[in-house]
């Protein structure tokens, strides 16, 4: 298959990267790794001539610890978060999220920015970074924004994104570094899968009880998914078994999953209720 | 030995200067040094020698596939070459009332264009010629291609495909096998549906059934399958002065393919020459012609070697695909596992055109009743066209599918009867000299040592 | 647009339309078809090469964003006149059938022994997850792959 003839911009500056876009409108789409954006053109070129490579832009790059937290740039591939000591130590649970990503040659190309902006209701990175409550920093004609990630998402393919704006960065606070997190996610096979339901836990227990816990869910509602119920049920309780329980039938409850070729919305069900269960376990014995 | 490859980062005396270093960052270079001819390659050794049984043996391609050297169609260039793509109906039944070339004859880049009624005779298939090379006057699925082009590049072919402009009419679709029995839409009118078929008939099935101690009636259902060759189909022809083409294919049966391009382009067999290479992958997938006549058409058109690669895409709606089975089985058996008798119906869903059916229905057929000693049997069986892809040849024949049908039956049986799956089978197992379905005697028969050394190689412990 | 690289050491250069691919790079406008056309969409990984130490799906990636990078793709594996570990063991063992898929898998299991010299049988499996055989079943191949790590180690 070819994509339509291009022209390929590779601006060096987010206000350059901005003006390209402000100025093309639809005709234009930004590149990252290019492993969702090559294959839609290939099977779909809906009219898009102009391609702008934000790779080179430096402010898009680094994996970097500052006062605030840990700041990823929104081009940042998942092989370099996976390689890098500082995200092993602070935010593994994005690590482990980034390994179940496709195989060795996407996560080469594929950014975790790219994830976001693709924002595809199963995206893998999306509910190990809202557990985290990580916050994303958008660049445009207007001038920069930064908004919880579960902003970010509005519907199936669907960003807040103006078509002049630019995902920049990610920023993890620095209070949830370190944090105990974990991410699991089902899928047909154990590579190159799509997610039937993919689940991210994080909890702290402070002198023997709950706290803030976050869930996330992926898969299963028309953008990633936070369970506020369940959180709000776990706080100040026991680490128990039955509370964990307890919390996992609350995710359930809190998911829309549908029937589709790969799946049925009841087994759906049944895997966010282990998976939730499972990744919140994991966290209360990693205290 | 191979020592381990020396690693060093950017080669100066090369004379590269990586300017841009935010491109390699904090990433090393690996490299090592570039590859120098002529190669110091291993001797084939004395694993070649004779006698062969009992010794590994290196395979003959293995030297060039390591190398990266073995040359597929798609690695084949020939100087001024053009690239051919075809369209696709994707409409699962309809009437052409017009194809419109025109517009893709005239883009820059289009060298030419071909529809079926081109072809002196578009009609192709191993068994039955029903098959079009390009359709022209009714679609019957999805992938039946209308009208191809060939141009400069493949990009400009593609684009050119959608200056085609096809007027279709649609017909009514019928896509469940039981539905097209019925003979209500015609796909092949005024033929049935109906296409092929096949009994066996052995001792008296009603009277055994009748006497036997228990009666088992199962349905059993299995699925398309695609074969997904890595390599998808790719050919070349080249028309020369002499009237005479050329065809490099990734078909598996080139003496087949041959018989089509005469057939189809009403040329004898003396002036098609047909090269097959290493084949990417076939299971029964490439047996026979896809592109074939229609590339050798716009060789001679346009006087130049033209390449067609099937896209994933095609694999799966052009190409062919394996025959789903909705398998009846009635099995009379009696309270000691004996199976006294079976009556087995099934239908094959056909597809839009025969392929490979024949063979598919006379094997599964014959193998449906199982490796067991059956002495009252009855086999009916029905394949239909739907208007869906090409079912043809896939590892088996028809033989997977009733493996599973017979199978789970035996599995169900010694369920519900109380007794030991591994016994039920060796109650009824072939042995030396049993007849087969079709009363041939069988030797070298090993069923029953088989599925003993299994069992006792993974402990199956004999309830 | 003048892409410019290293492919195997050597340093080569094309003007190629923006929306090449760097796999029809390499096998239209280089010629080096080692690497292989399959799905086209990084599913399959018959296009896998080496670029910058990282093993990509070239299908994927568009030439011009290779400009200034190292290559290295199956006709560079062979080093200096003698052949690769993986590919002798690949060929002692009879890891391939038809060959297609055996380029991508040869360069996926390159980068992994570059970066791992010792990976277990997970740790290979994991990294031919993107390299898909239609024929052999992959057991061959994970046991060509652990031989060449061992024939690396010594």
């Amino acid at each position: 298959m070819h994509m339509t003839p291009m022209t390929y911009e590779q601006p060096k500056t987010p206000a350059e990267a901005i003006s390209i876009l402000d100025e093309c409108g639809e005709k234009a789409k930004v590149l990252a790794g290019g492993t969702d954006l090559i294959v839609d053109l290939k099977h779909k070129p809906g009219g898009v001539s102009v391609l702008v490579d934000v790779t080179r832009i430096p402010e898009l790059q680094g994996i970097e610890e500052t006062a605030e937290g840990l700041r990823i740039g929104s081009a940042v591939t998942y092989t370099e978060i996976m390689t890098s000591s500082v995200c092993q130590k602070l935010i593994h649970v994005v690590c482990e999220a980034s390994h179940t990503v496709g195989a060795v040659q996407t996560r080469s190309l594929g950014t975790l920015g790219g994830n976001l902006v693709t924002c595809v209701p199963s995206a893998d990175s999306a509910p190990a970074i809202m557990v985290l409550e990580s916050q994303v920093t958008i660049a445009g004609k207007n001038g920069e924004r930064t908004i919880p990630v579960e902003d970010f998402f509005v519907a199936p393919r669907k960003t807040c994104l103006e078509p002049h704006e630019i995902l920049v960065s990610l920023m993890i606070p620095k209070k949830n570094l370190g944090k105990p997190a974990f991410f699991l996610k089902a899928g047909l096979r154990k590579g190159q899968a799509l997610a039937l339901v993919n689940v991210a836990s994080s909890l702290n227990v402070v002198a023997g009880k709950i706290s803030e816990a976050k869930i996330a869910l992926g898969a299963v509602a028309p953008t990633p998914i936070r369970v506020p119920a369940a959180e709000k049920f776990l706080e100040g309780l026991d680490p128990t078994d039955e509370n964990l329980k307890k919390a996992a039938n609350m995710a359930v409850e809190a998911a829309k999953p549908i029937d589709d070729f790969r799946s049925s919305a009841n087994y759906r069900n049944q895997i966010i209720n282990v998976l939730t269960y499972r990744t919140l376990k994991s966290c209360v014995d990693a205290q | 030995m191979a020592t381990k490859p020396t690693k060093d980062v950017i080669d100066q005396k090369v004379g590269i200067q990586d300017t841009d270093n935010s491109l390699t960052g904090a990433l090393r270079v690996k490299e090592d040094h570039p590859v120098i001819y002529p190669l110091s390659l291993p001797e084939n050794d004395e694993r070649q020698a004779t006698p062969a049984v009992g010794q590994s043996a290196t395979r003959s391609d293995a030297r060039l596939h390591g190398l990266g050297q073995t040359q597929y169609i798609d690695d084949i260039k020939f100087p001024n070459m053009i690239y051919a793509k075809v369209l696709r109906s994707e409409r699962a039944h309809a009437k052409i009332v017009s194809i419109d070339v025109s517009e893709a004859e005239a883009m820059p880049g289009v060298y030419a264009t071909v529809t079926g009624k081109e072809f002196p005779t578009n009609s192709f298939g191993p068994t039955l010629q029903d098959q079009p090379v390009l359709a022209d006057t009714v679609v019957r699925h999805f992938g039946d291609g209308v009208a191809a082009v060939a141009a400069v590049s493949e990009q400009v072919a593609q684009e050119a495909l959608k200056k085609i402009k096809v007027v279709y009419e649609d017909l009514p679709v019928v896509l469940d096998p039981e539905e097209a029995f019925k003979d209500e839409i015609l796909i092949h009118g005024p033929k049935s549906n109906t296409y092929a078929s096949k009994v066996i008939k052995k001792g008296d099935v009603k009277k055994a059934l009748a006497k036997a101690d228990h009666v088992f009636t199962n349905r059993y259902k299995t699925q398309f399958v695609e074969h997904v060759p890595i390599e998808p189909h790719a050919s070349i022809a080249l028309w020369d002065g002499n009237g005479r083409v050329t065809l490099w294919s990734s078909l598996g049966r080139i003496t087949l393919g041959r018989e089509d391009i005469s057939r189809t382009l009403d040329i004898p067999q003396s002036k098609v020459r047909m090269i097959g290479t290493i084949v990417g992958g076939n299971f029964g997938g490439k047996n026979e012609i896809t592109n074939e006549p229609i590339l050798a058409l716009l060789s001679k058109k346009t006087g130049r070697p033209v390449k067609c690669t099937y896209t994933r895409g095609d694999e799966f709606v052009s190409s062919t695909i394996r025959h789903p089975f909705i398998m009846d089985y009635t099995t009379g058996i009696n309270n000691d596992g004996k199976i006294v008798a079976r009556k087995i119906r099934m239908l094959l869903d056909g597809g839009a055109y025969c392929s490979w059916t024949g063979t598919t229905i006379g094997k599964g057929s014959i193998l449906a009743a199982g490796p067991y000693n059956i002495d009252n049997l009855q086999v009916e069986s029905f394949a239909v066209y739907t208007n869906k892809t090409t079912t043809g040849a896939m590892r088996g024949f028809g033989a997977p599918q009733v493996c599973f049908a017979y199978e789970s039956q035996m599995d169900e049986m010694a369920h519900a009867l109380g007794i030991d799956p591994l016994t039920i089978r060796l109650k009824n197992t072939f042995r030396e000299g049993s007849l087969s379905p079709t009363s041939q005697t069988l030797h070298s028969v090993v069923v029953e040592e088989s599925l003993l050394q299994a069992s006792e190689a993974f402990g199956w412990n004999r309830g | 647009m003048l892409v410019e690289l290293k492919v195997n050491g050597e340093k080569r250069s094309a003007d190629v339309p923006p929306e090449t691919t760097l796999l029809k790079f390499l096998r239209e406008y280089l010629d080096l078809t080692g690497a292989k056309l399959g799905c086209d969409v990084g599913d399959c990984g018959t296009c896998t090469v080496i670029v910058d130490g990282l093993s990509v799906n070239s299908c994927l990636m568009l030439a011009v964003k290779a400009t200034g990078s190292n290559v290295t793709t199956i006709e560079g594996l062979a080093n200096n006149s003698e052949l690769h570990p993986l590919q002798k063991t690949f060929e002692d063992l009879g890891a391939l059938q038809c060959g297609f898929c055996g380029t991508g898998m040869l360069m996926s299991a390159k980068q992994l022994l570059d970066d791992n010299s010792d990976p277990t049988d997970f740790e290979i499996r994991d990294a031919l997850a993107g390299n898909l055989c239609r024929c052999t079943g992959y057991t061959k191949i994970i046991a060509a792959i652990k031989d060449a790590a061992k024939i690396l180690r010594a």
